[in-house]
């Protein structure tokens, strides 16, 4: 069941446009990221489906209903923001009352929410604390515990997760893939965080100057960008990408980048005349192989090490597993996944496969 | 080797830093010494005296100036005068003051103007807005009872100034046009930090703009409404010239306040002990609100 639609919803800010033109759907269930580089569109978008921007033209759909028109809070939606905007002066029971009190429910009925909410967030010995009193992990998820309560049929989350330190936000992200199994309800989720996106995701859209990009599953996304833009912004360390060209090998193709001339296990009968070719560091395999590349920079991380390679004019980065005694200046031999290299029409930069594949 | 001086000067770093200390906040304080304790000093020993204000000459009578005030109805009907004035124009000071400030808040146009314009009465000369003010309120030629009068509000004129309660209420307007500026400062600078997402959270939570002033807004303004308040009632506790020139106390004594009494002491009847005890006095009854402001001060500081 679909849930959510934006169906040609564009916004501008006077002169500047902050979003084009987006259509979107996401499906009922689903946790839905929004990635994307900052001032992309990713809040706005997010803003927009809270009742909290205006779209300058466009419609959007909550469940059957159109909600353009409707104000925030008649819209079945909660949203927890980056800041938190935890009310100062109430305490936690009160902070995570005061939706339920505003929509009239009785008292008797709010103690017994606040009570569910309370023991699913581990927020019982808070409750009578007030926000500046918690740490930024607790007040975070007090936030979390007043879009809860309510019990929306979509969340909305505006990167959450950015004010706390580095293990608080793992831990978080765990807490909030656990919550989004149990409670099974439609989540949309803004960050810049491509880590917190793959790791939470069922589908991602990824945004740039507030067009969308991709929207797909995380694992589609890594191994299928759609295009160019996608492909340099997803992965850490980023994928190398250079000009090059395809020519036919009699038989298979053969992709002409730097001075390598990499022949493909496929042959395409069409083919564009330039092309951009994108190599994915762990598909750079150092060792042996046909070619010499010197090495550049070497950044041990202690599992694995980053290094960056030249090979003849083409910059590369590979993955060596453990911490591998390269030197600076040293010639290594490498090879290359071929089957895995990502080919995009230079023209469009989208993604190009031959046809049949 | 400074080592080998500081030995040899016998004094040890530590009370050599704490010499240099005294040395140098001694100016201020001489200076603070100078204009503060000194006079208030000498008022409360002339509060013990009865003298002569042209040639400052008297004689020590100890308690009897105290005695004679409180014993009189004098002070106590002027205590009770400055009490209604000052709540009367604090009251209206704040409730236009925290209305206005919200207007200025908003996007609306000639803003930067506005907010300029607002502090005019503030900046303005009380002799000059008073005299404004004695013209508006003129029962023969004043603006207000004309406007009052073309509106169909009365059928004749109203004597502003020289009537109780008008006299009252009067003053106590121009004293909230003239110093409601104050606290649209200080509220409009606390509206401002106010984040825009504790807005956005009610709006989400179903808060209408009422709900939103009176759940968001104004726990916020707490803190500074309450500084906010007790400085103005000191303030206002001890306005003088506003009140003088207005009415000069009258008409009678109906808007006789404290300080009035004491410059009427000192240099109408020219006794200036007496009035040194009813100013000591008045310094009391300030006290209470000065010791608020200073723990409330230092808790918001903390
Ligand atoms: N109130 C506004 N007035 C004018 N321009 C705005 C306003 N809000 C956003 N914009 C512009 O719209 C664009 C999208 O902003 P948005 O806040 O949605 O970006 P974002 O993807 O959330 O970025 P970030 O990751 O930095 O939060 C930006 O170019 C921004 O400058
Ligand atoms: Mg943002």
């Amino acid at each position: 069941m679909v849930q959510v639609v934006f169906e040609k919803v564009s916004k501008a800010y006077g002169d500047t446009v902050a979003i084009p033109g987006l259509d979107l759907m996401i499906e009922s269930g689903e946790f839905v990221s929004l990635l994307g580089p900052s001032g992309c569109g990713k809040s706005t978008t997010l803003r927009m489906l809270a009742g909290l921007e205006q779209p300058t033209s466009g419609n959007i759909r909550i469940g059957d209903r159109d909600v353009v028109n409707l104000a925030p809070a008649a819209r079945d939606i909660a949203m927890v923001f980056q800041s938190y905007a935890l009310y100062p002066h109430m305490t936690v029971a009160e902070n995570i009352c005061y939706p339920l009190k505003k929509r009239g429910v009785a008292k008797a009925d709010r103690a017994i929410k606040l009570a569910e909410v309370a023991a699913l967030l581990q927020l019982e010995p808070l409750l009578a604390r007030k926000p500046g009193q918690l740490s930024g992990g607790q007040q975070q998820r007090v936030a979390l515990g007043r879009a809860l309560v309510r019990e929306p049929s979509v969340f909305l989350l505006d990167e959450p997760l950015s004010n706390l330190d580095a293990s608080l936000r793992a831990h978080m992200r765990a807490e909030l893939i656990e919550l989004h199994r149990r409670l099974g309800k439609t989540m949309v989720y803004v960050t810049h965080d491509q880590l917190e996106a793959m790791t939470m995701s069922s589908r991602i859209a990824v945004m740039r100057a507030g067009e969308l990009q991709q929207f797909a599953p995380p694992d589609e996304i890594y191994n299928r960008p759609a295009n160019v833009f996608v492909a340099g912004f997803i992965g850490t360390p980023a994928m190398a990408l250079a000009d090059g060209s395809l020519a036919d090998g009699g038989g298979h193709l053969v992709v002409h980048v730097g001075p390598l001339a990499v022949a493909l296990p496929y042959a395409a009968a069409a083919r564009p005349a330039a092309v951009t070719v994108g190599i994915r560091p762990e598909d750079v395999l150092v060792g042996e192989g046909p070619w010499q590349a010197q090495v550049r920079l070497v950044e041990p991380t202690g599992y694995e090490t980053i290094v960056a390679l030249d090979a003849g004019g083409l910059a590369l980065t590979a993955r060596v597993p453990g911490s591998k005694a390269l030197r600076v200046g040293e010639t290594v031999p490498f090879d290359l996944r071929r089957e895995r290299i990502h080919l995009f029409d230079k023209s469009d930069g989208r993604r190009w496969k031959p046809a049949g594949r | 080797m400074p080592d080998i001086a500081l030995q040899r000067s016998g004094l040890s770093r530590e009370r050599r830093d704490a010499l240099l200390g005294l040395l140098l906040i001694a100016p201020t304080v001489l200076v603070l010494g100078a204009v503060i304790v000194y006079p208030l000093l000498s008022a409360i020993a002339l509060s013990f005296q009865s003298v002569y204000t042209p040639t400052l000459e008297g004689h020590w009578v100890g308690l009897a100036n105290y005695r004679e005030l409180l014993g009189s109805g004098g002070f106590w009907a002027a205590l009770l005068t400055t009490a209604i004035w000052t709540v009367g124009t604090l009251t209206l000071q704040i409730l236009i003051g925290v209305a206005m400030a919200l207007l200025l808040h908003q996007n609306i146009i000639f803003r930067s103007l506005a907010r300029s314009l607002v502090l005019f009465p503030y900046f303005l000369s009380t002799v000059v807005a008073v005299l404004v003010w004695r013209w508006l309120f003129n029962d023969l030629y004043g603006i207000v009872n004309h406007g009052l009068m073309a509106a169909g509000i009365i059928d004749a004129p109203v004597n502003w100034l020289g009537a109780m309660p008008n006299a009252m209420l009067s003053i106590m307007v121009v004293g909230a046009w003239k110093f409601f500026p104050f606290v649209v400062i200080a509220v409009l600078a606390r509206l401002q930090t106010i984040p825009e997402a504790l807005y956005e959270a009610a709006r989400i939570d179903g808060a209408g703009p009422i709900s939103r002033f009176f759940d968001v807004t104004l726990p916020q303004l707490r803190e500074v409404l309450t500084i906010v308040i007790l400085l103005r009632t000191v303030w206002d506790f001890k306005e003088f010239d506003l009140i003088y020139l207005m009415t000069g106390g009258g008409p009678v004594n109906g808007t006789r306040t404290l300080p009035l009494i004491v410059y009427q002491q000192a240099f109408g009847l020219n006794q200036m002990g007496m009035a040194a005890a009813y100013a000591v006095s008045m310094m009391l009854v300030m006290l209470v609100f000065m010791l608020a402001y200073l723990q409330r001060a230092r808790k918001a500081a903390a």
